[in-house]
């Protein structure tokens, strides 16, 4: 952190200086060139000596008229960084958190999700040597600055925050919201294991049909009918919905829980509310477990062949 | 020495040349001291072998004395009808003669009478997959289809004529309860209850047959089975059977029979298996005539007696079932060939657990069935080569009554007097009976029973 130190010294000196030049000098790195200010070597040339005394005074040249340095400065203060490009973005953001330190804030749960520029993906980037520790300072201050209320938030913040962000969000990327149809169904999908399940859940009176047939008659383990209608019963809805299922693929304890993931995300269509109580049941999250892949040189996933003597 | 003299006794006259064996002496003189000598190597085989050294201790094997033959079976299919931990249930009516068939006692639990549950034992009509063991006295649910049936049996004795049904549904609908049910109600109501508890019994070839001389098919008697059934019929129907007289003459099957006995001196009279069939035949002959009380004959597992038996007739071709006397009998009381003259009822049920597939007579309930409904009727298979007439013919008159799941009153109702009996711990409201509803196939009795009972909570 010297030489961050050290640049936001330079930075105080020399203010246009501090204004992010290599990025925009970044693609064409071969082109860059050093922006040396001017150190006016001309003078003794122009100077025409009216009188003895003006030229005995003109002869001896006064060293360093009009120079602020006694050597060449760079435009910018990271230059003798390790990591000018990275440096300079510290600098910029830091300036605009100063700047803007007074604006009201808000609790990070309330902050717009960003999706940050990962370590690995800015090294890249900037084809410089990041630092983890550096990396983590600077996003903090990047953080900081999104707590900044949204609506308040002046454009050169939100410009600045881009530099930090992926190009793509994820965050956008969200399923659609089941609706419930002029039927007042609402349509679920679920999947386990090898087993994809549709629910068709409308208000009723408990029934529940399977591939057209009942629980019972559907399922032969009193566990897996426990499981198909677990949504309902966690939620002690079972005696006000009906539910019409298709399942299909896998076998019995696969589509028992695709049933339930589907019937879950149904029921949460007509009731959003018992979204976090269909979590705590596991109604909400799809299992990722599948059969593991067999390997070559093994009998199965991880089963060897039995060791024989020749 | 022994064979010496034994020699001798034998063949006195030949003279007998002693054996002369040669004496070796020892080269050395000390006597041997180790054991003969190892045996000597000739190939990699006679090498010693490698034994694995085992650290496990020798279990010490205690002799356990194995059931004897049968007992494990009967241990399997013995009857509990009691059980000491379940609570006692209070404020439950016990059946009586009418109770049954009237509309108000639907949708409520009755008591079995003590009587009448020992009459139901000798008829086998309790099956061990039932839950009779998880309670401390049989009760039955009295549900809709009961008081329909029930009413039906009561108009047949009015009537004067047989009511013929046969009773199917989905798995653990209550088929074999119905039936339970009936024969309860036909024993408080002093009819003479035949009942036949399993129809596999009577065609997989395990009991033995014999054929009737001079029939054309021949027709076979199970006499063992008869000899079995008669017995069972007397222990049921001993009051009934005591106070009704003979009609006709059956001095021929045995002397003890005066013109005044009882019917129960004519099923008291087989001794032996072979005057069975013709006895039973005597005791249905007797039943069928008018002046004699109404009749129940049921049968479990209808399936069973509509196929080719395992049984082989001389020629070794296969023997329908309906050429079996026993089943004969049932056949015809079912299909109205035998008609009833002083009421009463056949029923058969069929069975969904044990039972194979039969085209033909799901062609026969689904016909009889969408014919009632006034539905369409549904057409055979025309690719279905071996329909059997034979079971048309047999099914065609009776009343199809299907069991299927309870409505969630009687639901609720049932689980009360599970409650009541300590079986059921979990608080009972509408949202229970509602799961366990659900959860039984929408009201199957024995798949509720399974959800609700016989599942381990921990």
């Amino acid at each position: 952190m010297a030489t961050i130190a050290t640049g936001l010294r330079h930075a105080k000196c020399a203010g246009s200086t501090a204004a992010a030049q290599w990025r925009s000098a970044m693609l064409p790195r071969s082109s860059f060139t050093l922006a040396i200010r001017s150190i006016t070597s001309d003078s003794h040339k122009t100077t025409t000596p009216p009188s003895l005394e003006a030229e005995a005074a003109a002869s001896v040249p006064i060293p360093y008229q009009g120079i602020t340095h006694a050597r060449v400065v760079p435009a910018t203060p990271s230059y003798f960084s390790r990591e000018p490009q990275f440096n300079d973005l510290y600098i910029g953001i830091s300036k605009l958190l100063t700047k803007y330190n007074h604006l009201p804030t808000v609790p990070p749960s309330e902050a717009p999700q960003m999706p940050w520029t990962k370590l690995e993906e800015m090294r890249a980037q900037m084809g410089e040597p990041i630092k983890a520790s550096h990396y983590a300072k600077v996003m903090r201050v990047a953080k900081r600055l999104n707590l900044i209320e949204p609506s308040l938030r002046p454009q050169e913040v939100k410009v600045a925050l881009t530099e930090f962000t992926r190009d793509i969000n994820p965050f956008l990327n969200m399923p659609n919201p089941i609706t419930i149809d002029k039927f007042g169904r609402a349509v679920g999908v679920g999947k386990r294991k090898e087993s994809t399940a549709r629910a068709f859940v409308v208000e009723g009176t408990g029934e529940v049909l399977v591939n057209g047939k009942t629980l019972s008659e559907a399922f032969g383990r009193v566990h897996d009918r426990e499981s198909a209608v677990w949504a309902l019963t966690a939620t002690q809805r079972l005696d006000k919905y009906n539910v019409w299922a298709l399942v299909e693929g896998g076998g019995t304890t696969g589509q028992a829980e695709a049933i339930t993931l589907a019937v879950a995300k149904a029921l949460v269509a007509h009731e959003p509310a018992l979204k976090p109580a269909l979590r705590r049941a596991g109604c909400i999250t799809r299992d990722p477990r599948t059969v593991e892949r067999k390997k070559h040189g093994h009998v199965k996933a991880r089963k060897m062949p039995a060791w024989v003597k020749r | 020495m022994a064979s010496i003299s034994l020699r001798s006794l034998v063949r006195p006259s030949l003279p007998v040349a002693p054996r002369i064996q040669p004496i070796i002496a020892a080269f050395s003189t000390t006597s041997l001291v180790s054991a003969a000598a190892p045996p000597a190597i000739k190939s990699r085989k006679d090498l010693p072998k490698k034994t694995k050294k085992t650290y496990k201790k020798k279990q010490n094997i205690v002799p356990v004395k194995k059931p004897g033959p049968g007992e494990r079976k009967a241990f399997r299919k013995r009857i509990q009808l009691s059980n000491n931990s379940a609570l006692p249930v209070a404020g439950l009516d016990k059946l009586e003669a009418q109770t049954m068939a009237r509309a108000e006692s639907g949708g409520r639990m009755f008591a079995v009478p003590d009587e009448v549950v020992d009459r139901l034992r000798a008829l086998e009509a309790f099956k061990s997959t039932q839950t009779w063991n998880l309670f401390r006295k049989p009760h039955v649910l009295v549900r809709k289809e009961t008081v329909e049936l029930m009413s039906r049996l009561e108009a047949s004795v009015e009537k004067k004529e047989a009511f013929k049904c046969v009773l199917t549904g989905s798995r653990l609908s209550g088929k074999s309860l119905m039936l339970l049910q009936a024969m309860s109600y036909a024993l408080l109501n002093e009819w003479v209850v035949i009942h036949i508890p399993e129809g596999q019994d009577l065609t997989n070839g395990n009991t033995e047959y014999s054929p009737v001389p001079d029939t054309e098919p021949m027709q076979f008697t199970q006499p063992v089975y008869c000899l079995k059934l008669l017995q069972n019929i007397y222990k049921a129907n001993k009051a009934v059977l005591e106070k009704t007289p003979l009609k006709q003459d059956w001095t021929r099957l045995s002397a003890t029979l005066k013109p005044g006995s009882t019917l129960a001196d004519l099923a008291l009279s087989a001794k032996e298996s072979e005057f069975a069939w013709p006895t039973l035949s005597a005791l249905w002959t007797e039943l069928t005539l008018p002046g004699q009380p109404p009749v129940l004959f049921a049968l479990d597992g209808l399936a069973h007696i509509n196929k080719v038996s395992a049984y082989r007739d001389p020629a070794f071709n296969p023997v329908h079932a309906h050429e079996l006397l026993l089943v004969r009998t049932f056949v015809d009381a079912l299909s109205g060939k035998t008609k009833l003259p002083n009421g009463g009822a056949v029923i058969a049920a069929t069975s969904e657990n044990n039972t194979h597939k039969h085209p033909s007579q799901e062609l026969a309930l689904s016909q009889l069935e969408a014919g009632q409904a006034g539905k369409p009727v549904p057409q055979p298979d025309p690719y279905e080569r071996k329909y059997d007439d034979r079971v048309y013919d047999a099914l065609k008159n009776s009343t199809v009554m299907r069991l299927e799941g309870v409505s969630k009153d009687e639901a609720r109702v049932l689980m009360e007097y599970w409650g009541a009996s300590g079986m059921l711990r979990s608080v009972l409201d509408s949202r229970v009976v509602a799961e366990k509803w659900a959860l039984g196939g929408h009201g199957i009795v024995g798949e509720m029973e399974r959800a609700s009972l016989m599942t381990m909570r921990v």
